[in-house]
């Protein structure tokens, strides 16, 4: 048993250790379902990455979830209402897994956003470079 | 020998809120604990088979009991 446990890990390794998620669209759609991706594979073994940039933050701002104003689609209203919201998500991803979030330097900049306007989730705020260091390796996806 | 140690009432949790109560319950727990979750989400019952494989932890059994199901996991490592 110990043993058939040891190459499932191995495999587990192989097939993909990291998941790295750019987040662009403000969409709650967009937004959540990156979420709920992200927290879910952080859970089960992967290392993953948040850049979360452009528009992406808007959802992020604090004003934006205090007011609950998303922009949302047909899906988007009834996840407001009935769903765990997108942050919580990343939150349990962050506690039970290894999960970070970061925001991008140049979106912050030109809207003149800083951390602190945005809610606690974030791990820093970074450039493209940095990002490309930490996500190398891993898988990317674009949402 | 599939004593259930821990019990996780997720029914009316939509996906992967199931998913998420068990996995903090197997943080939870000792290696040998069985957990049991109830879910009402259709999706949960097919998610959390997979991330108890992936993990390698044990299925102890999954039943549809109504209008939901009762999972059963022991934690391994």
């Amino acid at each position: 048993m110990e043993k058939y446990l040891k190459k499932e890990e191995g495999l587990m390794e192989q097939q993909a250790p990291k998941l790295s998620i750019i987040l662009l669209s403000e969409e709650l759609e967009k937004v959540h379902a990156a979420a709920l991706v992200g927290s879910v594979a952080a859970m089960s073994g992967m290392e993953v990455n948040f850049f979360v940039t452009m528009n992406g933050l808007v959802p992020f701002l604090k004003e934006s979830v205090a007011s609950k104003n998303f922009k949302t689609g047909t899906v988007g209203k009834a996840l407001v209402e009935k769903a765990q919201p997108f942050y919580e998500l990343i939150e349990n991803g962050k506690e039970m897994g290894n999960l970070k979030v970061y925001a991008c330097a140049l979106a912050m900049d030109v809207k003149g956003w800083k951390k602190e306007d945005l809610i606690d989730l974030f791990d820093d705020v970074i450039g493209v470079t940095a990002f490309f260091g930490i996500s190398q390796g891993g898988m990317i996806i674009t949402m | 020998m599939s004593e259930v140690t821990k019990k996780v009432d997720a029914r009316g949790s939509f996906c992967p809120g199931p998913l998420m109560e068990l996995i903090k319950a197997v943080k939870g727990s000792q290696v040998g604990d069985v957990i049991e979750v109830l879910s009402s989400d259709a999706g949960s019952a097919k998610d959390i088979p997979e991330w108890v494989k992936k993990m390698g932890h044990e299925m102890v059994y999954s039943e549809k009991e109504g209008d939901y199901w009762k999972i059963a996991v022991r934690k391994m490592k």
